[in-house]
């Protein structure tokens, strides 16, 4: 039960609470440059949250298997060339350069997929996907990852890097959708020349954010609700 | 051997084989799911202006290309592009072109701002979007309200507000529909211009005559004089005349002078680019001097009312 509370504190924290767009401020340019229309929005935000799935998925593997301090691959390959068991080899400084490798070549992959198997999809998703490659609320989610990965006192298991990648792509979809629909409301305003595009943009972004700040300290009620919940 | 050796070895080894695995992947992955695209769409394409303005109903040029090669639609309906370009589709796909006529937005109101009546002061926001939402802004809820949203869509610049009502030069109208979709009222529609000139119903009142005079001088009162003479040409759509472009000969002028004459409004109105005989006939005619902005006055303090 323990586990089921954390892994469902980890989705709320990554959705709301944390939310990537407007917390880290990480997938900023999707934000403001898909966010004309609800309808192209959410599409853009359902691609993200794939997207981020599937890529967080193959990096956790990788940091698991490889990259993170105590890892079996390079120990073993230490231990086999004579190596005291005592040392450990930390490949983690090359997370950066494999993340965005194994991101940029999963979209590549997912899309020649998606377009063989899927044509509807790939025709909704079509734009929006090579846009993703660099997306840095891709990254940040597998760094996120990786953080909890580097100390083994609380080493985290492929179900929380799930549940924080998938709780991120909905929240990055909730905050353009709701960006969207505030923008369309506002092509009806008389906003005052100089904000008119951007300015206003970012106006209300920040808004939004000071908003999303009133979710902090949720996760201590979401916590006893859910004890007594699960209980 | 040192830490420091084996950790770089197994670095640059981990990215090596990765970069080795991913592209072998990849590189099966394009052949397996290879899709095979119509070579054809490249080339259309290309042909096609590339204005995305959406004229042809399509959401933009590289789908019109698309829809063009999977033979769902004509060669003609590219506006920007014109006769040339119909041609060069039609090369490139192997076909005849048909018969293409070039669409161009036409008005269906044309009460100039003092000829509506009932019109009461507004001081909102200058868009048509805003205005509309404002009962009473004029007596006319159907005819155009002057505050240029078309003019704003325009790309081409195309569209001038002149006396309050918006007019369209159709030497640069290209037929994109950008104003059709923007005017809140709907009355921009697309004609097909089967000749320069083209005969059109320029008023969008569905009202009975006495609410349309009530509201309006020049308006349609729905008398069906029109559709009398020519009740093929002319169908009645409530008590506004609709004119049949399918029917539609411009050779036959007779037809259509006798539309003319008939109505009492005045109410059928030949727009497109002037022939060379109406500009013979007012060659010797004295335009009236040209109209300088005054910068005094053209500072805009319309646009912030906060």
């Amino acid at each position: 039960m323990e586990t089921l509370t954390a892994l469902i504190l980890i989705f709320i924290g990554a959705a709301l609470i944390n939310n990537f767009v407007l917390h880290y401020f990480v997938g900023i340019c999707p934000f403001l440059g898909v966010s004309r229309r609800v309808d192209t929005a959410f599409g853009m935000g359902c691609a993200v949250t794939f997207v981020i799935s599937i890529s967080t998925l193959l990096n956790w593997t990788f940091t698991h298997f490889i990259l993170r301090p105590g890892a079996p691959l390079p120990a073993w390959v230490w231990q086999s060339l004579g190596g005291s068991a005592q040392t450990q080899i930390d490949l983690s400084v090359l997370s950066y350069i494999i993340y965005i490798f194994v991101i940029a070549s999963s979209v590549q992959f997912v899309e020649m997929y998606v377009r063989r198997f899927f044509p509807p999809l790939y025709k909704s998703f079509g734009v929006f996907l090579p846009l993703i490659t660099t997306n840095c609320a891709i990254l940040f989610a597998s760094l996120e990852v990786l953080k909890h990965m580097q100390d083994s006192t609380e080493l985290w298991g492929l179900p929380q890097a799930l549940a924080l990648a998938l709780g991120g792509g909905i929240g990055f979809t909730l905050a353009i959708a709701l960006m969207a629909g505030i923008r369309e409301e506002l092509d009806l305003c008389d906003v005052p020349r100089a904000l008119r595009g951007a300015g206003i943009a970012l106006i209300v972004a920040g808004i939004m954010a000071m908003a999303f700040m009133g979710f902090t300290g949720v996760e201590k009620g979401v916590e006893t609700a859910l004890g007594s919940l699960l209980r | 051997m040192p830490t420091t050796t084996v950790a770089l070895a197994l670095a640059a080894a981990v990215l090596g084989l990765l970069a080795i695995a991913m592209g072998f992947v990849l590189g099966w992955a394009s052949r397996k799911f290879h899709v095979a695209a119509d070579p054809r769409v490249e080339l259309l394409q290309a042909a096609l202006p590339g204005a995305n303005c959406g004229g042809c109903g399509y959401v933009g040029c590289s789908e019109y290309a698309g829809a063009l090669a999977e033979g769902d639609t004509t060669v003609g309906l590219c506006a920007p592009g014109g006769g040339d370009c119909a041609q060069k589709l039609a090369d490139i796909l192997g076909v005849e072109v048909t018969e293409s006529c070039p669409y161009r937005a036409v008005v269906h109101c044309s009460a100039h701002r003092d000829q509506r009546l009932q019109r009461a002061d507004y001081d909102g926001e200058r868009t048509c979007v805003s205005a509309n939402l404002v009962a009473g802004v004029q007596g006319c809820t159907y005819g155009c309200l002057g505050f240029g949203d078309c003019a704003q869509a325009c790309k081409y610049g195309a569209i001038e507000i002149v006396g309050g009502l918006s007019t369209i030069n159709y030497e640069k109208c290209v037929g994109c529909g950008a104003c059709s979709r923007v005017c809140p009222r709907n009355i921009i529609t697309l004609v097909p211009f089967k000749a320069e000139r083209m005969m059109v119903v320029a008023c969008s009142n569905a009202d009975a005559a006495a609410d349309v005079r009530a509201v309006c001088e020049v308006g349609c009162i729905g008398c069906k004089a029109c559709a009398r003479v020519a009740p093929e040409l002319v169908t009645m759509g409530g008590a506004l005349p609709q004119i049949n472009y399918d029917l539609y000969n411009p050779e036959e002028s007779e037809a259509l002078e006798s539309v003319l004459e008939k109505c009492p409004r005045k109410r059928y109105l030949f727009v497109g680019r002037p022939t060379a005989e109406d500009l013979a006939a007012v060659a010797d005619e004295e335009l009236p001097e040209a109209v300088t902005a005054d910068f005094k006055t053209t500072v805009d303090d319309t646009e912030w009312r906060g």
